[in-house]
């Protein structure tokens, strides 16, 4: 899934650029002894523990710990293993066969099965305010069992033999369906608590369950114990996990103000995990008791030019765009608003991702002013007497939108409208607030020539959302998507498709990762973004932290083998 | 008085309906669309969600009709579902206000009980350097941002000194009844929301006594030989106090406001703080169920002040 950024992710890969990398803990090996609680810090509050409702970062990190996931993923590499569950895909790609680990049991001593599954999806057809329905249309019986023709998912069969193996048959080849339908949104869900809510003729009854603020068992390595709202969350150890109880007594969730607030709590000890701005970062380092992780974030930061927009029409022409991209100092941007805390990032993939083109092969538009100018010169423009350049009249201005309170695109805003003055190109800056301008460009994005915003990426690498054009949003089709650009160029929705639904059904990571080169070659190529950076995360936990690991895609892995030193 | 009461109780109908309309409208016509908002950026959501979350949350009627049915439902003490927390309002909100009203009830205590010696202290020692000191105390406490002398309050008793945590209301993982763990966190919240008020009724009580005492039954007093300590205390203090119902009546609503900001900077979970936020991930319902239950707070106080004042002055006739 993808979001808008937002609060800081505490998750992603090690990153290879960041300027100061922490040294873990030396010496003799340790003993790990239980004890003592994780307090992290969020700047905002969660907003529901039951998965298939968690849209923001942090009900999906608190869920998590309280429901285990079929699969996990390894947090440096994003790559899909085996979990609660181990599966295999039939030869046609049609068909999942799962089995569930023999000792994962609920923290009620219930044994985790296939109807635990099954409830998971059957709430997510049940429920009215479900944003992952779509996720596991896919499967065989699931669109007749949501509107209610059916009373059972005949795609999912339970092993009557076996309850922990399951089947999962899907209408066709789709192969973001492995992370989608058998994700965080499916569970699986407690049958013994959730079944209730789904009876026939309980309409959306799943969405209001009390149970969804307060689980009353868990498959975590965490299980719930109170939630006192815009406060903060407790989780104790759940002592039933399948993988052993974990070594820490708890996890806390704590809301904090802001960044300032995080780094001084960090410093008091009231948090003992949570993210810090670059600027605090120096400051943090100096202390002995303190230690920062630092790996890239799953997102970037671009602007984003739009090639069918009528006030610039200059910007449908891949020359004026490769131009903006050699006159813009991304470098310096990273520099000045991330105080060098960002990687520069040359497609939409993210560089360690195994969907990501080799950086090698594209190129690199590095911060060349005279280039950018010669570019312009070639697609026909002539440098006017107030020094910005013109074609059939009509100077080179561009507005580009972006959000208020955003500190760092603000800077990219500003750093934007002199860079693109020094090669003739005239910036106007737009500041709105945040909902003003998702409002805008999901209801009208052809009225916005250029915006500065980031995606946020996941683990499933499919960007149809974003690149195809067949999501270019229009109200008047009632068509939706994310390509607000209108980027259209048929050999890129050809590779989108063929790496969504292959026609032969092979979802290999090899295969996939081809397609995805491909796209990004020709998105480096026609830059229908200015692909600018992707942040660092700065992640300060206490030294006396042993066993964490986090990564790009993943902040809590193995948290049950998280100990504090004495 | 009965009549007094009812009558000022009725005038409080049609105020709270014109908040309720203003603060409906304001909502929601702000720019922005909150489904949109949720749901931005999220993989694969088409038109018709859009349209199923609107009709879900009750966003899809015309905004009238939605105010009546909002109305509606609040006469039933219903305030609709969050939409972030999909959680009754009303029962977060009151969930939270008990942390506000502490805050606000400590705040309170500190005001008077070191506004009223201050303003007395002063009055008694006019013209002398502890008179002087009350006042430039007085003009500080209205002119120091409050956010600002926060800030600097954690900075040194938080992270230089230590003595006092930085943020929250209680340490995590400690009994809800552990009273001394309470009084240090809400030490700095509480010293920094009463401030304005230490100033304000230390310059009113200073004010009130110096005129208390001038009056001729105080001199009377004194002529009866009565001892300095009954003069004050009996005569003129209580006197002087008078007017300090004014200031008082409403301070309640007042200081629930005005903790939006300290339960800002000190991260305290109170309702401004989560009507704050609640304004900005544009959750309608909390918005207004915490808008109109404050208001209910400040027309409450507002009539209570009113009884209050013509209780304790027996010069004031109601009618």
């Amino acid at each position: 899934m993808r979001r808008l950024l937002g609060v800081v992710a505490a998750t992603a890969v090690a990153c290879q650029a960041a300027p100061a990398p922490t040294a873990a803990p030396t010496g003799a090996p340790e003993t790990p002894v239980r004890g003592g609680r994780v307090i992290e810090g969020t700047f905002a509050d969660a907003r529901t523990l039951m998965p298939m409702l968690a849209n923001d970062g942090a009900s999906q990190a608190v869920s998590g710990l309280i429901y285990d996931t079929l699969y996990r993923v390894d947090p440096k590499t994003g790559e899909l293993l085996p979990n609660l569950g181990a599966w295999v895909a039939s030869a046609d790609g049609l068909t999942y066969t799962w089995r569930i680990a023999p000792n994962a049991v609920w923290s009620d001593g219930v044994p985790i099965t296939g109807a635990d599954y099954v409830t998971g999806v059957a709430a997510v057809a049940r429920s009215a305010k479900t944003l992952r329905a779509s996720g596991f249309e896919d499967i065989v019986g699931f669109t007749d069992y949501r509107t209610g023709k059916a009373q059972t998912i005949t795609g999912i069969v339970v092993d009557p033999s076996d309850p922990k193996t399951f089947t999962v048959r899907f209408t066709r080849v789709f192969c973001p369906a492995l992370t989608s339908a058998f994700g965080p949104a499916a569970g699986p869900l407690p049958a013994h608590v959730f079944d209730k809510y789904l009876a026939p003729g309980r309409g959306a009854a799943i969405d209001d369950a009390p149970e969804n603020m307060a689980p009353p068992v868990s498959s975590g390595p965490f299980l719930f114990r109170a939630w006192k709202p815009n406060d903060e969350i407790d989780l104790d150890r759940n002592g039933a996990y399948f993988r052993g109880p974990p070594y820490l007594d708890g996890y806390v969730l704590k809301v904090v103000r802001d960044a300032t607030a995080m780094a001084t709590q960090l410093k008091t000890g009231e948090i003992t995990l949570g993210p810090i701005e670059p600027t605090d970062a120096d400051d943090v380092r100096r202390r002995e008791d303190l230690r920062i992780y630092t790996f890239q974030e799953p997102s970037y930061t671009y602007i984003g030019w739009n090639l069918r927009s009528a006030s610039v029409p200059a910007l449908a022409d891949p020359r004026v765009r490769q131009a903006l991209a050699y006159g813009l100092d991304v470098d310096a941007v990273i520099r000045q608003a991330l105080l060098g805390y960002g990687v520069r990032v040359y497609q939409h993939h993210l560089t360690g991702s195994w969907a990501a083109a080799d950086v090698a092969q594209l190129r690199r538009y590095p911060y060349d002013p005279a280039r950018a100018e010669a570019l312009l010169r070639d697609a026909g423009f002539t440098l006017g007497g107030d020094g910005y350049y013109q074609r059939d009249g009509r100077a080179l201005e561009i507005r580009v939108m972006t959000n208020t309170g955003n500190r760092v695109r603000e800077t990219m805003l500003r750093m934007a409208v002199e860079q693109y003055r020094l090669i003739g190109v005239k910036i106007t800056p737009d500041l709105v607030a945040l909902d003003a301008m998702v409002q805008t460009l999901s209801s009208r994005s052809s009225d916005v020539p250029a915006w500065i915003i980031g995606w946020k990426l996941g683990v499933e690498p499919d960007p149809y959302g974003i690149w195809d054009s067949a999501s270019i949003p229009d109200p008047a089709k009632r068509t939706t998507g994310y390509n607000f650009g209108a980027f259209s160029d048929p050999a890129a929705d050809r590779v989108i498709e063929a790496a969504r639904t292959p026609p032969s059904g092979d979802c290999r990571q090899g295969t996939r990762a081809a397609l995805y080169r491909e796209l990004n070659r020709i998105l480096n190529e026609t830059q229908p973004y200015a692909f600018a950076f992707s942040p660092i995360t700065l992640l300060v936990a206490p030294r006396a932290l042993r066993g964490a690991d986090p990564g790009t895609f993943g902040a809590y892995s193995r948290i049950e083998k998280w100990w504090f030193a004495k | 008085m009965r009549t007094f009461i009812l009558r000022r109780l009725l005038y409080a109908i049609p105020t709270l309906i014109g908040i309720s309309i203003i603060t409906f409208a304001i909502v929601r016509l702000s720019p922005g669309d909150p489904i949109r908002f949720f749901t931005f950026g999220v993989q694969d959501i088409t038109a018709a969600d859009i349209e199923r979350l609107r009709a879900a949350y009750g966003l899809d009627k015309p905004i009238p009709l939605q105010y009546v049915d909002w109305v509606g439902r609040i006469l039933r003490l219903d305030f609709g579902r969050s939409l972030i927390y999909n959680k009754d309002a009303g029962q977060l909100i009151l969930e939270l206000l008990p942390n506000t009203l502490q805050l606000a009830i400590t705040s309170l205590v500190l005001q008077l009980v070191i506004g009223v010696p201050l303003g007395v202290v002063a009055a008694l020692k006019r013209g002398t350097w502890t008179d002087g000191a009350i006042r430039v105390f007085g003009v500080a406490g209205h002119a120091v941002p409050a956010f600002w002398l926060g800030l600097m309050l954690i900075l040194f008793f938080a992270v230089q000194l230590r003595w006092l945590p930085s943020q929250g209301m209680l340490t995590v993982g400690a009994d809800v009844w552990d009273l001394p763990d309470r009084l240090k966190h809400i030490l700095l919240p509480a010293f920094v929301l009463s401030l304005t008020g230490i100033a304000t009724y230390s310059r009113i009580l200073r004010t009130e006594t110096l005129d208390v005492l001038g009056q001729d039954y105080v001199r009377t007093a004194h002529a009866k030989g009565l001892r300095e300590r009954t003069v004050l205390f009996v005569h003129a203090l209580r006197n002087a106090l008078i007017p300090m119902v004014t200031a008082l009546g409403g301070i309640l609503a007042v200081l629930v406001g005005g903790a939006l900001v300290i339960e800002q900077v000190f991260s305290w979970p109170g309702l401004g703080r989560f009507t704050f936020q609640a304004a900005i991930a544009k959750d309608y319902p909390v918005i207004q169920a915490g808008t109109m239950i404050a208001s209910v707070l400040l027309v409450a106080s507002y009539i209570l002040r009113d009884i209050a004042y013509a209780v304790v002055d027996p010069r004031i006739t109601v009618k």
